[in-house]
């Protein structure tokens, strides 16, 4: 198992490095100037041309793209100082081992003008909070659904779940964060329509309608897979063997057809987290959830670089760190993945 | 097989539900949240005023990347030595007086005594000049240092006196001094720019500890010392950010937002048709001229005669017919208001037949009964997808293709467009915008028209005319308001003539407020001033 996890982490630094690079390729090829960006449209070209000076940004693109690298983990003192005399300003310090601590730097945003590190840091939280509630919404909902009809297929209330979840499936996300906005939050007037809040009981009622958005949409998903892989248990020979040996008919469906049916629900779940992580660009954009996803739509349109570089680095991180997990749970769902050898295992 | 009874609950279920959003979905406009007092007496202290923006702001420092919105916060976290009011005339601020010398180049300003900042120390000219001097340093990100390029050097002259002397006469100092990015900063702004420090001014209103979420919320509190008696009336200004337009008016209309001014175009309308809000709202002053650049160095818009046509072919009433609530014609380079502005000026006006003679004098005969002629190329014309502009871009393919110029639209994303437009080997044409940054012509004339400003990036038509330098730049020195409204009434008719811009539109923004919202006033540079506002909201403890 050691052996795999660390050839898949061997695989991550890969992957990390190939996105990264992509994405700093496209900045540099894309029309359009940071410094101006930063500036603002009505700057003068002097002011502009000083102002990218300022930024690094009068350096080539390769040099730039050396530099990231060299930067991005290196050695420094245990408390770097927020002063720009400092060259280790812009740091954090991920491994503190004295003189010799590990650091870790993204650079400036270059429209924040805040270290990178902190500006990640404050959203990264955030994001794994909202990422945890809307995958419990989204498996609790789609679970309990799923079940539902494939213990009643064919009835009313297979077909009202079967006909709920397409409709989850088909209406885009911005379409039922507004609609729960409208109501839940504009007409009755339960919920805070947008925003983070100050304190963690504001935070809690702040996360319910962008987590429900998310659930919703990822819902409608697991309960078609719930149903499909349910349904096709429930008439397995074991399950058959199970209740002729005088098991209740809701054993047969959640100890013995539900576990085996959560197979592909875990690797799904695992990959979603993952996304999840990344950030919703959309839900956190509409919810004014001040999360991932929001900042890197905010660094694409601003060509914000290195804020871009480091939510890129961030997503992936987080999505390669999901599928390992995703392959830990499946293997302990299914004890026959972990006994496998040979290519099909990776 | 499910059984009769079963269908019949689960459409009642559904019915219910659909009933249930139906009822809750009925979009009448929610009735304005009364004040509780019946009549406008004196102003009552107290209250937290909330406001919301589509977009952030950047920074609060005001040797920073300074915004249109982040300026409203500015205006009331530092007070300027000059400041101006309500008509945008320049007023004493910080400094109770100033004189001018050697014939323009040389400004004296008096500090009041006594004036206690945000940190509690008393303002001295040895913080404007450091300020003044923080704000220039060749190392700050200061996008303004080129509004005062002109200034030599400033220097105490005791500690209640200041002097700036300027390489040349400048006549719209003043008024650029009456900008946010050369106001005094408390002492912990020190000598040299630092992204980590917290704005201290001497302005109505102090940063709140904790105040400022990036991205997300701004809060200020009344600074009690500050200098004006009586002001603010406020406890406490907050702002939300990046709050979409209907998200806007939904927090409007329940209360939790006193003022809006972002409202999607489809409320907007039905705001101003509910007589019940026709009370309380007010149009800001036009500040922002809108227009079609036109390059100047690539053909065919090198030649003028082209330049005209395009200005006589737009009928700028049909741009107006897209946001007929926030949009005015504009026929010339200056909005309504603006010294320099001449209502009774023509300027260009749409002239069909007239486009078409100056097609045919550019040797460009367009026949519009079999559509041949005109320019045989497609011209590329470079836009950004926000707001109107996808749009204008189209009513502008279709005036132009009427005298036989065929655009190629080119959209792209903002960062892009501000890019390529500083490109003079493309594009052809491209979508031309410039808000006023101090009230006056020079705002409009010098970054747009005039060399370099007009060659180098802003107004995206490369135009270069030595005549119309000169004419600027003696309009700027002149300290004679009536030498000065002549110069840039001369140069409104150049510019209009050689059109490097065809003129379009002026936008504005429609201010609503709640009707315990006092003393909200549209400000011809700021927008709105919420300086004076004060609160009288029925229930409000």
């Amino acid at each position: 198992v050691i052996v795999r996890v660390l050839r898949r982490l061997a695989w991550s630094v890969l992957v990390v490095w190939a996105v990264v690079t992509v994405t700093f390729v496209l900045d540099a090829v894309v029309p359009g100037d940071p410094a101006r960006m930063a500036a603002g449209p009505q700057a003068s070209a002097a002011d502009v041309a000083r102002i990218k000076q300022t930024m690094g940004l009068d350096r080539a693109a390769p040099v730039r793209y050396a530099l990231f690298w060299k930067r991005l983990v290196h050695l420094g003192p245990s408390a770097p100082r927020r002063d720009p005399d400092d060259p280790h300003s812009t740091c954090a310090v991920v491994l503190p081992l004295g003189p010799a601590s590990v650091h870790i730097d993204l650079g400036k945003s270059f429209q924040m003008r805040q270290p990178v590190v902190d500006v990640v840091a404050a959203r990264v939280g955030r994001t794994l909070a909202l990422a945890c509630v809307a995958l419990l919404a989204q498996l609790a909902m789609g679970l309990l659904a799923g079940t539902l009809a494939a213990a009643r297929k064919g009835s009313w209330l297979d077909r009202a779940i079967v006909t709920g979840s397409l409709l989850g499936l088909s209406a885009p996300t911005f379409l039922i964060a507004l609609g729960l906005q409208y109501v839940a939050a504009y007409r009755l007037r339960w919920l805070p329509l947008d925003g983070f809040g100050r304190t963690p009981v504001e935070h809690a009622r702040c996360i319910v309608l962008p987590a429900l958005t998310l659930g919703i949409y990822g819902a409608a998903y697991y309960t078609r897979i719930v149903r499909d892989e349910v349904a096709g248990l429930l008439t397995a020979p074991w399950v058959r063997t199970a209740r002729a040996k005088g098991a209740s008919e809701a054993g047969a469906l959640v100890i013995h057809a539900l576990r085996n049916g959560l197979v592909p629900v875990a690797t799904l779940a695992g990959l979603d987290f993952g996304s999840l992580l990344g950030g919703a660009i959309v839900t956190e954009s509409v919810f004014r959830w001040p999360g991932l996803g929001e900042l890197s739509v905010r660094a694409t349109l601003n060509r914000d670089g290195p804020v871009l570089a480091a939510c890129v680095i961030v997503t992936s991180v987080a999505v390669v760190a999901a599928n390992l997990l995703a392959d830990v749970v499946y293997a302990w769902l299914d004890p026959r993945v972990s006994s496998r050898r040979g290519p099909d295992t990776r | 097989m499910p059984s009769i009874r079963a269908r019949a609950s689960g459409a009642l279920v559904v019915a219910g539900a659909c009933a249930a959003v139906a009822l809750s979905c009925s979009d009448r406009l929610a009735a304005p949240i009364q004040r509780a007092t019946s009549a406008d007496g004196a102003p009552a202290p107290g209250g937290t005023l909330h406001l919301a923006s589509l977009a952030d702001i950047r920074s609060l420092d005001p040797a920073g990347p300074v915004d249109e919105i982040a300026a409203e916060a500015m205006e009331l976290l530092f007070a300027g030595l000059v400041e101006l009011d309500d008509g945008a005339n320049v007023v004493p601020g910080l400094a109770e007086a100033w004189s001018i010398a050697d014939d323009g180049r040389i400004y004296r300003f008096t500090l009041r005594h006594g004036v206690v900042m945000h940190d509690g120390s008393e303002l001295t000219s040895d913080d404007v000049v450091r300020s003044v001097e923080r704000a220039l340093d060749p190392v700050t990100p200061n996008p303004n240092a080129g509004y005062f390029a002109d200034l030599d050097h400033v220097v105490a002259d005791g500690p209640y006196a200041v002097v700036f002397r300027l390489k040349t006469a400048d006549a719209t100092f003043l008024a650029r001094l009456a900008m946010p990015p050369l106001r005094p900063t408390c002492k912990s702004a020190g000598r040299r720019y630092s992204d980590v420090w917290d704005p201290c001014g001497a302005g109505p209103f102090k940063l709140a500890p904790g105040g400022w979420t990036r991205g997300t919320a701004l809060r200020l509190v009344r600074h009690d010392r500050y200098f004006r008696a009586g002001l603010p009336h406020l406890d406490a200004v907050e702002w939300s950010y990046n709050v979409p337009a209907l998200a806007q008016r939904f927090r409007f209309e329940g209360g939790e937002l006193d003022c809006v001014r972002d409202l999607p175009q489809a409320s907007l309308t039905r705001f101003l048709e509910d007589p019940r809000w026709a009370a309380y709202g007010e149009p800001e002053r036009d500040s922002a001229i809108f227009g079609e650049a036109m390059n100047t160095r690539l053909p065919p818009f090198d030649n003028v005669e082209v330049r005209r046509a395009v200005a006589a072919a737009i009928d700028r009433s049909h741009y107006r017919l897209l946001q007929p609530a926030l949009m005015t014609p504009l026929a010339q380079a200056l909005p309504p208001g603006v010294p320099g502005y001449d209502p009774t000026f023509a300027g260009q006006r749409y002239d069909y037949a007239a486009a078409l003679a100056h097609m045919r004098r550019a040797g460009l005969a367009y026949d519009p009964a079999t559509g041949t002629g005109g320019w045989p190329h497609p011209v590329d014309y470079l836009l950004y997808d926000e707001g109107a502009v996808p749009y204008t871009a189209q009513i502008l393919q279709q005036e132009l293709a009427k005298i036989g110029i065929r655009l190629r639209l080119q959209q792209v994303s903002y960062s892009a467009f501000l890019s390529m437009r500083t490109d003079p080997r493309r594009p052809g044409m491209s979508f031309g915008s410039w808000s006023m940054d101090y009230d006056d012509p020079s705002s409009f004339f010098d970054p747009l028209f005039a060399s370099p400003g007009a060659t180098e990036t802003n107004g995206s038509s490369f135009y270069a005319n030595p005549h119309l330098d000169d004419l600027l730049a003696r309009a700027r020195a002149s300290l004679d308001p009536a030498t000065r409204a002549r110069l840039y009434g001369e140069a409104n008719a150049i510019v209009c003539d050689d059109a490097p811009w065809a003129f379009t539109f002026l936008r504005h923004f429609y201010d609503l407020h709640q009707p315990y919202v006092h003393g909200l006033a549209p400000h011809p540079v700021l927008g709105r001033d919420v300086g004076r506002v004060w609160l009288d909201r029925e229930g409000a403890p």
